[in-house]
């Protein structure tokens, strides 16, 4: 598990340290940012680039990362290549996966040791009794909803800790995606991809707590790694656990505590096969679902223990069991918790998952509908390396399809949001505060996007046909214009935009362009 | 192949929103009118009728919602989790015949059930066996049962069809209000709306929808409300493709829709349970059933001002109840009696003599309980028929009792009816479809003699 280091990042570390730190100095001049703090075009780049540089720059910085900020567009327009840019952001990427997430000190909690965080959320349920509060705890308020500047940093109530976290990690997720220099940017895109694919809801009460630290040390830690490791923390997670009611599954007939019969719970062993790796069509029948919950019972939380997991052997199923033709269980000789270990690493390897995790890596990244030659060699590469993401993510940005101006993505509100962020935050020297965050997540939470907050373990998709729709279309303007309100007018932008949008934008009044630059046509795909 | 915005009833709406007790007089007037001009030239007479659909997501157990007390196998199945058999006491189900009653939290319905205008079908669903939820409400969304492909949302498709069949009625006529159609004019919204921003499988297609989203953000102007900015963005969006032509098409229904919820708010005295639904909608994630409320008042308020939208769509999660699912009280329960609260109040908004509204989900859950105090996925399902033109006062269907071996696999309901046949009969009476259109709408689907009861003739 990575350990964590919290810094504080708007006085302790340089930003130009920080740059060098995580790689990404290099080509451009060191003076990015003028001593008015507003970002301008170094004066050694070149003037001007052609066209179809201009757009695959574009294309590397909204899809490997959130889109450009001045820094980010001045560097990516200077290497060699875009494309070879968003190459060497794999390595950057694991190398900075290793390494603890830049977190504000004083917002940090939703990170911390995992038995701290299971003491906070016991005091925290021992509050609520003691406050007695009428809304129960399946109906408690969705967390991005009332976020406020004091929630998210100062001693609150204990009977709102769980809140606080949650709007702590979705503070840190949209920092991460708006900052460059914060964390790199296709480690914050594989960060989203891999919690997407590994769902967990932070409006479902037990698992709310643990939701950040989950982003962080499963999914962040795993996110260019390979992918059974990543399934695997995901399977042991309390956040996973508890979100998919595995915590309560147990032998059939086995005794809990105060001699209830306990039993079976499927609901995790089907999300495992059906949405994390195999797919509905993957081969899995009704039994093996079942089966497979029987192999899994026993793995259930520990508030002690620092990783959080404990086996319980108690309520564990020794019977043989077979899932999908493999024998499990005392005749195969494998028992107890390495059942499961096994039993995951062979949904991780199963053909089935390269290919649904290939086509969902390639509608991510590439198009909504992405060439079927993309995937099956991605796929190939996927099944060959045993899941490991560098390597899909090499062939994945190496594939001509993915510069194929023909392969268009439509941002999501997510995508929307965090470009905006970067581009108004990009002009600024000061630090996104938390009115900004709370208006972004409210965005966010309108547009059925919030974060951490997709109910169901299937993710959302990130389709234009899930997400273009005629008014939302003017709520992502509306949030462009109120976020760069005060936002000079981003210059660098304007080498991206189309002619016709220049001209529309350059007739408004100066304090009016930077909000309009960002509510156009031309920055709402990627 | 947008139609062209209609400049002059827009305005006519909108002068018809400035007179507050004329807004209340003109849909009657529009009612009537209707008879008159723009009936669709398939199908029988009159029937234009509006349809609601409320999908309940991640399979709501309909056991606990229309409860076979009769049956000793429910209880033996469900020890924790079953309603205790009628006793007139208030924990308990509430009796409809000698085999099935309520869940005590549907008490509001009873008074719907026994006018007769409440229905259930407690074996219907999708023929396709996936137990995924996503897959079966796909199949229930498309009405493409079984296919993966690419499809439209069976409801846009009516919506087309139905368009269609207005726009070859009565060129050029007016109504009885006075206003002038253009011919073969519809609204550029279209007639079909749902709530909810992103684009809901079952509307998505070629027919133009209008999507409104969950919540308090649906009365919200926004920039556009600013008439400088609303310049400035317009100009972004001035072109002719695809993405300004939508963008222009939000923004129009954009501002109606606040105009026509706010004036609405205005005229409406404070309701305890609507400020509840609006604190709780603002507090919860959207989507919960408790922010259903605001979302089925915002609908009706839409529909009743804008009687060309006639198809409408809701949606609400939180059904997946697979642990500690609670019985007569408990999670569950909870959840009902919030769809109760909005279902009572759909019925006031869509009393229309052929107004219909259709609850449904894309499966039932287990017939027993599972080792978690919940259930897990199923297979048939309740489903629930509301309308003037429903048989109500009875479920309809076939019924075999819960014993094991009447089981789908020994442990789900079974779908005697398919959704399609079902809707089939709502659409025929409701929609005025013929078999023709039916097939259009669902290929390949049986008749269903067994439901002929369901609707009025």
């Amino acid at each position: 598990m990575v350990s964590m280091t919290v810094v504080n990042v708007q006085g302790g570390l340089s930003r130009r340290r920080m740059l060098g730190a995580l790689g990404l100095l290099g080509g451009a001049p060191a003076a990015v940012w003028a001593a008015t703090g507003s970002a301008v075009m170094p004066s050694s780049v070149p003037a001007a680039h052609s066209d179809a540089r201009y757009a695959q720059a574009w294309r590397a910085m909204s899809r490997v990362g959130y889109g450009p900020t001045a820094a980010l567009s001045a560097q990516v327009l200077a290497a060699h290549e875009p494309r070879l840019w968003a190459l060497q952001q794999v390595d950057a990427a694991y190398a900075q996966s290793q390494k603890p997430p830049l977190i504000d000190t004083d917002t940090a909690d939703f990170a911390m040791p995992l038995p701290l965080i299971f003491e906070g959320a016991q005091q925290e349920r021992q509050a609520r009794v003691r406050v007695k509060q009428a809304t129960a705890e399946q109906t408690s308020p969705s967390p991005v909803r009332r976020m406020g500047k004091k929630d998210l940093a100062d001693a609150p109530e204990p009977e709102h800790f769980s809140r606080r976290l949650a709007m702590q990690a979705a503070a840190w997720r949209l920092l991460a995606a708006s900052e460059p220099e914060r964390e790199n940017p296709l480690l914050a895109r594989l960060t989203e991809f891999w919690f997407n694919h590994l769902n967990v809801f932070a409006g479902k009460g037990s698992a709310r707590p643990f939701v950040g630290h989950y982003a962080v040390h499963v999914i962040r830690a795993h996110a260019l790694g390979r992918f059974e490791d990543l399934l695997l923390a995901s399977a042991r997670h309390p956040a996973m656990l508890h979100y998919l009611d595995q915590v309560q599954s147990a032998a059939e007939g086995s005794r809990g505590m105060q001699g209830r019969v306990r039993g079976l719970n499927e609901n995790y062993a089907r999300e495992l096969m059906e949405l994390h790796t195999l797919g509905v069509q993957g081969g899995y029948s009704q039994t093996d679902v079942r089966e497979l919950a029987r192999v899994l019972t026993g793995w259930t939380v520990s508030p002690q223990d620092p990783s959080g997991f404990r086996f319980a052997a108690r309520v564990h199923d020794t019977g043989a069991k077979r899932v999908m033709g493999v024998a499990f269980g005392d005749t195969s000789g494998r028992g107890g918790e390495q059942e499961g270990d096994d039993a995951i690493r062979m949904l991780a390897r199963h053909p089935a998952t390269a290919q649904r995790i290939s086509r969902r890596l390639a509608q991510f990244f590439v198009a909504d509908q992405p060439p079927e030659a993309l995937v099956q060699r991605l796929s190939a590469t996927f099944s060959r390396t045993q899941g490991d993401m560098r390597a899909v993510m090499r062939e994945l940005l190496q594939a001509p399809q993915m510069w194929d101006a023909d392969n268009r993505l439509f941002k999501t509100p997510l995508d929307f949001a965090c470009s905006a962020l970067a581009v108004v935050r990009s002009g600024t020297s000061e630090a996104t505060d938390g009115r900004t965050l709370l208006q972004t997540a409210r965005f966010l939470h309108d547009a059925g996007q919030p974060l951490h907050g997709w109910q169901t373990p299937d993710g959302y998709a990130t389709d234009a046909a899930t997400w273009m729709a005629p008014e939302a279309l003017t709520r992502r303007t509306d949030f462009a214009l109120t976020l760069a309100r005060n936002a000079a007018e981003p210059a660098f932008l304007r080498p991206y935009t189309s002619a016709a949008t220049l001209e529309a934008v350059d007739r408004q009044p100066a304090a009016m362009r930077a909000g309009l630059m960002l509510a156009s046509p031309d920055f709402m795909y990627k | 192949m947008t139609p062209d915005h209609d400049g002059v009833s827009r305005r006519a709406l909108v002068r018809g929103l400035m007179a507050a007790p004329a807004v209340w007089a003109a849909p009657v007037l529009w009612a009537q009118s209707r008879s008159g001009g723009h009936r669709s030239t398939a199908g029988r007479d009159g029937q234009d009728g509006r349809l609601v659909v409320v999908f309940l997501r991640g399979a709501y157990d309909g056991l606990s919602a229309l409860v076979p007390y009769g049956d000793r196998h429910y209880y033996a199945g469900r020890p924790n989790i079953a309603i205790a058999p009628p006793d007139g006491t208030q924990q308990t189900t509430l009796a409809l015949d000698a085999m099935f009653g309520l869940h005590p939290a549907f008490a509001p319905l009873m008074p719907l059930w026994k006018q007769g205008v409440l229905a259930a079908l407690p074996t219907a669903g999708s023929p396709h066996a996936t137990r995924s939820h996503f897959e079966a409400q796909y199949h229930w969304e498309t009405g493409a049962v079984g296919e993966r492909s690419a499809r439209p949302g069976w409801l846009n498709t009516l919506a087309g069809l139905r368009m269609q069949a207005q726009g070859a009625a009565a060129p050029g006529a007016s109504d009885g209000a006075g206003r002038q159609r253009a011919s073969g004019a519809v609204p550029v919204q279209g007639i079909a709306m749902g709530i909810g921003e992103a684009n809901p499988q079952i509307l998505s297609g070629t027919a133009p929808v209008q999507l409104v989203p969950k919540g308090q953000a649906a009365t919200r102007q926004g920039a556009l409300g600013n008439g400088r900015t609303r310049d400035a963005v317009m100009g972004l969006y001035a072109g002719n493709d695809e993405l300004s032509r939508m963008f222009r098409q939000g923004a129009d229904s954009r501002m109606q829709t606040a105009d026509t919820l706010n004036q609405e708010a205005m005229q409406t005295p404070d309701e305890p349970a609507l400020n509840t639904a609006k604190m709780v909608a603002a507090n919860n994630g959207a989507g919960s059933v408790r922010g259903l409320l605001l979302d089925v008042q915002h609908l009706s308020t839409l529909m009743r001002q804008n009687q060309h939208l006639r198809l409408g769509f809701v949606s609400a999660g939180g059904w997946d109840t697979h642990a500690n699912q609670g019985n007569a009280t408990g999670l569950l329960a909870r959840s009902l009696g919030d769809l109760a609260a909005a279902l009572v109040q759909l019925r006031a908004a869509f009393s229309q003599p052929n107004d219909v509204v259709l609850v449904c989900s894309e499966f039932g859950r287990t017939a027993q309980e599972n080792g978690t105090r919940g259930t897990d996925h199923g297979h048939g399902n309740t489903l629930w028929v509301m309308g003037n033109q429903v048989q109500g006062g009875r479920w309809h269907g076939q019924w075999d009792g819960l014993a094991p071996d009447q089981l789908h696999e020994q442990r789900d309901l079974p779908v005697h009816h398919d959704f399609r046949a079902v809707l089939a009969q709502v659409l025929r009476v409701n929609q005025g479809l013929d078999a023709a259109q039916l097939q259009a709408l669902f290929p390949g689907v049986a008749w269903d003699k067994r439901l002929d009861g369901l609707m009025r003739a």
